[in-house]
């Protein structure tokens, strides 16, 4: 049995903010219990199939020209600097 | 558009009177989230290239709607959520550029659930969209919004994506044909994505010969999507009366089970004998699998989501959000409130489910359940040409009856998940009406068999009588 605990500590990883959502947990913690239907499946000796994709079918990484100016797309700016979200 | 290319009407004049229709009609079912306000002088264009005799795409202006998860260049597309609600699409999605290649006009973006994760169109972050035959109703989703501007008359055609029965679903609920390819005939390069390996984009259209026609222009290998699959090109409209006499079809036990509505259970025997009537055989068959496909589907996408949403950090891609006051995490915490409900419940199940300790439990039985259910499908084709099901269990339901109840949410997908976890095409018909409620047939075929499957669903829809929607 899920914890709804351990559910509030993946959501914190994940950098979702659901404090004070009791309510909310606990349907997440209903949709995980009925993924409990897998146990009973008896595929425990089941292979998984996995599709093989040679490297060669992989596009090629080249540069591709883009017409459009993104530096005019940007539009969140003090003065004449382009502000950024902070990342530290 | 047949008329457009005989001259008895402009594609001028008929967007203009498509605008009108969305216009008069769209405050009452809310199928669109934009309308191309270009749309009747892109008609015009092509009203001047037939005079002048230049060579014509065969769409002839035709006017179809975008789920909103699909990019059309420079023009909005939100995914129905607050967290994209101002993002321009800098390039096309392939099965734009080959629309437009056709002379497509594309009439707005179509509402659906947020992220596409849902299948009533009530978790649209801009509000829920409506049935057209009762608008007290749901109109399914996760591509509510283009199942509804179809039904609704609002324009011909329209493209959804399909991940778990979400252009199927729809259409079941609304009345018209909705088309889940072969995984890989359709290209999904700017398709906005949400679980990849089991998603494709999809035709909802009114007729079956519509959705081949539409098939036709958008299928075949893309070099921007390695899951493309090559086709040979295949001409999905000729042959299309070629009828099923002498094919066998396997009835599926388990979509036929506990909880199935009676009047849907009734008009599946219909559409049973009907074919029979054709020169079919039926039988039943049983898919063992199909009863843990739900949990399974559910966990697979999930996980992908889980994946797929952590870009939307208001680093990568997110909306305006002041970042004083905050530090890093908290700043991508409190940005991604903007989230709704339903997407938040995946992403954190999708966190979980994969996570170390609770992989074993979840995901690789899901992989596992997915690789089973795929072998029972494929055994069952080795007897039958093609499997037949509801492809909703029950009639369209009340707004706000089954928003709070997620896990009963979950069984409205009981019949459509299985096709696209063992990548087959599977087409819904709309077959019957029950109390003023549509019900829609759906019929399965083998991976690549998408021709063969169309020649089924036509024959199927050559029987059936519908009123058309009368709003």
């Amino acid at each position: 049995m899920v914890t709804e605990e351990e559910i509030e500590q993946v959501a914190k990883l994940m950098k979702i903010d659901v404090h004070d959502h009791k309510e909310f947990v606990e349907k997440v913690h209903d949709m995980i219990n009925y993924f409990d239907i897998l146990d009973s499946a008896g595929v425990e000796d089941e292979e998984i199939i996995m599709k093989d994709l040679p490297l060669s079918s992989l596009r090629e990484d080249k540069h591709i020209p883009y017409d459009d100016k993104l530096i005019e797309k940007l539009n969140n700016y003090k003065g004449s600097y382009v502000r950024a979200p902070k990342m530290i | 558009m047949e008329g457009v290319k005989k001259g008895d009407f402009s594609a001028e004049d008929f967007m203009s009177a498509t605008i009108d229709r969305i216009k008069n009609i769209d405050d009452k079912v809310h199928a669109f989230l934009q309308i191309n306000s270009d749309a009747v002088e892109q008609a015009r264009q092509i009203d001047k290239k037939l005079k002048l005799g230049e060579k014509i795409g065969a769409c002839f202006g035709m006017p179809i709607s975008i789920k909103d998860n699909i990019c059309i260049k420079n023009s909005k597309t939100t995914c129905a959520s607050k967290m994209l609600e101002n993002f321009i699409a800098p390039y096309d999605a392939t099965v734009i550029s080959k629309l437009k290649e056709q002379d497509a006009v594309f009439v707005g973006k179509a509402n659906m659930d947020e992220f596409a994760m849902g299948l009533t169109t009530e978790f649209s972050a801009y509000g829920p969209s409506r049935n057209p035959w009762n608008t007290d109703y749901v109109p399914g989703g996760s591509s509510g919004g283009s199942a509804v501007s179809v039904s609704a008359f609002e324009c011909v055609a329209s493209l959804g994506s399909d991940t778990g029965g979400s252009v199927r679903n729809p259409a079941s609920f609304c009345s018209t044909v909705g088309y889940k390819p072969t995984y890989g005939l359709i290209s999904r390069y700017g398709l906005i994505s949400y679980a990849n390996s089991i998603e494709q984009i999809g035709p909802i259209t009114r007729t079956v010969k519509d959705t081949a026609f539409l098939l036709n222009i958008i299928s075949g290998l893309d070099a921007n999507d390695n899951t493309t699959i090559d086709n040979g090109s295949q001409d999905y409209l000729s042959e299309i009366d070629s009828g099923i006499e002498g094919r066998k079809i396997g009835i599926v036990k388990e979509m036929m089970g506990e909880g199935i509505d009676s009047s849907v259970l009734s008009a599946t025997n219909d559409a049973v004998s009907r074919l029979e009537g054709l020169g079919a055989v039926c039988e039943n068959v049983s898919i063992d699998m199909v009863k843990y496909s739900v949990a399974a589907y559910y966990t697979i996408t999930a996980t992908e989501a889980g994946s797929n949403l952590a870009r939307y950090d208001n680093l990568r891609y997110g909306y305006d959000f002041p970042v004083e006051g905050f530090e890093f995490n908290s700043y991508i915490s409190k940005a991604r409130a903007k989230f709704g409900p339903e997407v938040i419940r995946r992403m954190i199940l999708g966190g979980f489910v994969p996570s170390s300790g609770h992989a074993g439990k979840y995901f690789l039985k899901a992989l596992k359940v997915k690789s089973k259910l795929t072998k029972e499908v494929n055994e069952a084709f080795k007897k039958y040409d093609y499997l037949i099901a509801p492809t909703v269990p029950i009639l369209p339901f009340k707004i706000g009856e089954k928003i709070n109840d997620p896990v009963s949410l979950f069984l409205v997908d009981i019949n459509t998940v299985m096709s696209n976890l063992s990548g087959i095409p599977s087409i819904s018909i709309p077959f019957a009406m029950s109390n003023g409620l549509p019900i829609g047939m759906q019929m399965m075929a083998k991976h690549l068999d998408d021709k063969s499957l169309l020649q089924a669903a036509k024959a199927l829809e050559n029987t059936v009588h519908l009123p058309e929607v009368s709003i």
